[in-house]
């Protein structure tokens, strides 16, 4: 929280609360109603001048949007709320490390009696930052070398470029965000990048080299994304053994997509939510902007979470997806669903469910996955109130289908073939919540309708990662 | 590069063997249709049966990433060496009634074969700038669409032309290649030698380029031309198997 500095106006009952005089550091108190806080409440103010200390190069015109409210407030309590929430969107433009909020008296020969000034004390980041980290991975090291260019231009337009060169791969990406000025929800970005990813549950590695354009917008409760994107995808065996059917989709192909995306999120954190519910509607349409790949692929995401007593949590999720080729060509192992891991139905090895070909495993053109999950506070709660808040124990039931669609044979059939055959799994085990970005999953897991074909991990599994069903 | 088992070894040569080559009419190389050619030409000789199926991706698919390849079986062989090896560990052969000098000269020829005529093919199609503008760019990037159809015809050029400096060709030009061509005798039973050099003749014989100098030169030794008709005749026509196009 930052720092709200206020003079008093005039001489307070002593039971009122407390504010530091200048240069004192006073922490921002909620100030409840209370009769004897009236005087202040209903005496009118008028905020005459809105002063910005430490500008660089930030223009203007992007700071007076979002503090123009300020001017509204019609009363002490108001102008302290109003501008606490200004410093709440100056922060969340990106472009200054600290803002503090200084309000008094006015001075000066055309000061109301009842005038205040409100100052906004700020410090930019700098023209340039940069970090450097080196990654261990799978018989792999890497240097990953960040750079970040904030409020390039003055109006919070943002440039970042990654590069990670490593033994085996190097991947790169640049990326460059321009909000609109006034409405940070608005905004569209533009990004280059080169991707390299190794798939061994598929005998896969792939290489992408892309370009795309987004362009975000908020109606009403909801954000939407609406994206296109070219890229240009090799892929290759990653072992002399892969199948046969992998090798057949090797070389060249290039993609060109137009996206929607929408979501509407009302949980109250990303990771381990208490409450609230989340919906992500998904699609894409490739092959009319050009390129050699066309299809349809919709795909969502629904989660709903509920407190229930003694500070636990019933989580419901279902995930779902479909991939219609459009033209003869079938579709391609890239852009195919995967089922299965400890980010998705746990107890099956990373997407090894499904169609496969000599034990790689080929992906779907629909799936569908669901969870039910419990989240408790650990038995005997060890650490509460520090640590061990961040740990919960987690009892779960998962299910889910994946399988190509023979089209032609009509929707029932489709149905009937993703209704038969369903894998699933229960367990327990111990969540670890990382920031407020990922987790840690350490579960036991008992996977039940197996199928041919299928690679179970059951038993002890761990999971890493930023989604999972 | 090959894959073999030697359990596999044991197994007979199955009906369903395909060798994959990229796309006959629009895509294919004279260098990579040359190589294909003698690996057809040779399991013709054989006596092996093969079906010839045109991919746009051939090239990628092989596990060396030179066309052609042969999926027999389980196992996937590209390159006529590994193919001759792989043949010879299922039992047929050609070169077996040949003494161990004759067998080392055969090799050395092939090496031959492979250091000039190959070459030249490559240098001719990469390096010749008219050559690589008016035919072989379009053609390598036929199956793709703008702008990949480009870059990966121009990184194709770039790595021949890469691999041409470091062996020292950069700048030959095709009257150099002539000057050093050595023809081979065609011994009555055919090698794999053979079935090399026919693929070789063949294929600049029969394929309209805008330089036709290669293709000219080899016309002048009027013994190799009698020498890829025999081969045309007595293994691809007669047996009325796999049509040349």
């Amino acid at each position: 929280m930052g720092t709200v500095h206020a003079r008093s106006l005039e001489p307070l009952p002593s039971s009122g609360p407390d504010f530091g005089g200048l240069g004192e550091e006073a922490e921002f108190v909620e100030v409840e109603p209370e009769t004897k806080q009236e005087i202040l409440e209903n005496k009118d103010v008028v905020v005459q001048h809105v002063h910005f200390d430490g500008l660089g190069r930030t223009k203007d015109d992007i700071i007076i949007c979002e503090i123009g409210d300020v001017f509204k407030a019609k009363n002490l309590i108001e102008v302290m709320r109003k501008s606490h929430e200004a410093r709440e969107k100056l922060l969340r433009l990106g472009i200054f490390r600290q803002v503090d909020v200084l309000i008094d008296t006015c001075q000066g020969d055309d000061a109301l009696p009842n005038g205040l000034d409100v100052t906004f004390e700020v410090t930019e980041l700098r023209r340039l930052t940069g970090s450097y980290n080196t990654m261990v991975g799978n018989n792999e090291g890497s240097m990953v070398l960040g750079l970040k260019l904030p409020n390039l231009l003055g109006r919070a337009e943002k440039v970042t470029f990654q590069f990670s060169y490593g033994t085996k791969e190097t991947s790169y990406g640049l990326s460059f965000f321009k909000p609109r000025p006034g409405n940070f929800e608005r905004n569209f970005s533009v990004n280059l990048y080169k991707v390299t990813g190794q798939f061994p549950w598929s005998s896969l590695r792939e290489t992408d080299r892309g370009m795309s354009a987004e362009y975000s917008f908020p109606i009403w409760k909801t954000s939407h994304t609406v994206k296109w994107e070219g890229v240009w995808r090799e892929l290759g065996c990653l072992s002399r053994t892969a199948s046969f059917a992998v090798r057949k989709e090797s070389g060249h192909s290039l993609k060109s997509s137009l996206s929607h995306a929408m979501v509407i999120d009302s949980r109250n954190s990303s990771i381990l939510p208490r409450r609230g519910a989340l919906l992500k509607v998904n699609q894409e349409l490739a092959g009319y902007t050009g390129g050699d790949v066309s299809f349809i692929k919709e795909d969502f995401e629904l989660q709903l979470n509920k407190q229930l007593i003694f500070d636990s949590v019933f989580s419901a999720s279902l995930w779902g997806g479909m991939l219609v080729p459009i033209g003869d060509k079938p579709s391609s192992i890239a852009d195919r669903f995967y089922l299965g891991g400890p980010t998705s139905v746990r107890g099956f090895s990373m997407h090894s469910i499904g169609p496969q070909s000599e034990g790689d495993y080929l992906g779907g053109e629909a799936y569908w996955a669901g969870g039910l999950h419990l989240y408790t506070p650990l038995p005997f709660r060890p650490g509460q109130g520090g640590f061990g808040e961040l740990f919960r124990t987690h009892f779960f039931l998962n299910a889910g289908n994946l399988c190509n669609l023979n089209y032609g044979e009509g929707p029932k059939a489709h149905i009937r073939k993703l209704a038969e055959c369903i894998r699933w799994s229960y367990g327990a085990g111990i969540v670890l919540r990382l920031g407020n970005i990922a987790r840690l999953e350490l579960n036991y897991c008992i996977p039940m309708g197996v199928q041919t074909g299928d690679r179970i991990c059951d038993g002890v599994q761990f999971g890493a990662g930023i989604r999972f069903l | 590069i090959y894959l073999v088992a030697e359990s596999k070894s044991a197994e007979p040569w199955p009906e369903n063997a395909t060798l994959y080559q990229q796309l006959k009419g629009e895509q294919i190389l004279l260098s990579d249709n040359a190589a294909s050619l003698a690996v057809q030409a040779f399991l013709q000789m054989c006596n092996l049966p093969i079906k010839v199926v045109c991919r746009a991706n051939a090239e990628y698919m092989s596990p060396s990433g030179k066309v052609p390849f042969i999926h027999v079986g389980n196992q996937v062989i590209s390159e006529l060496g590994p193919i001759v090896q792989f043949v010879k560990a299922k039992g047929h052969s050609l070169s077996d009634g040949l003494g161990e000098v004759q067998k080392a000269e055969m090799k050395a020829y092939m090496e031959l074969v492979n250091n000039m005529l190959l070459t030249a093919e490559l240098y001719l199609q990469w390096c010749d700038e008219a050559t690589v503008g008016e035919i072989t760019h379009a053609r390598y990037g036929s199956p793709y669409p703008w702008p990949l159809n480009h870059i990966l015809a121009y990184q194709k050029q770039w790595e021949v032309k890469r691999k041409m400096k470091a062996i020292g060709w950069g700048k030959k030009t095709l009257d150099q290649l002539n000057a050093t061509y050595v023809t081979p005798v065609s011994t009555f039973r055919p090698t794999e030698l053979d079935a090399l050099v026919f693929g070789h003749l063949y294929t600049i014989l029969t394929t309209q380029l805008t330089n036709d100098e290669l293709s000219e030169k080899v016309k002048n030794y009027s013994n190799l031309l009698a020498f890829c008709r025999r081969i045309e005749q007595h293994y691809f026509e007669d047996r009325g198997k796999g049509r040349l196009s």
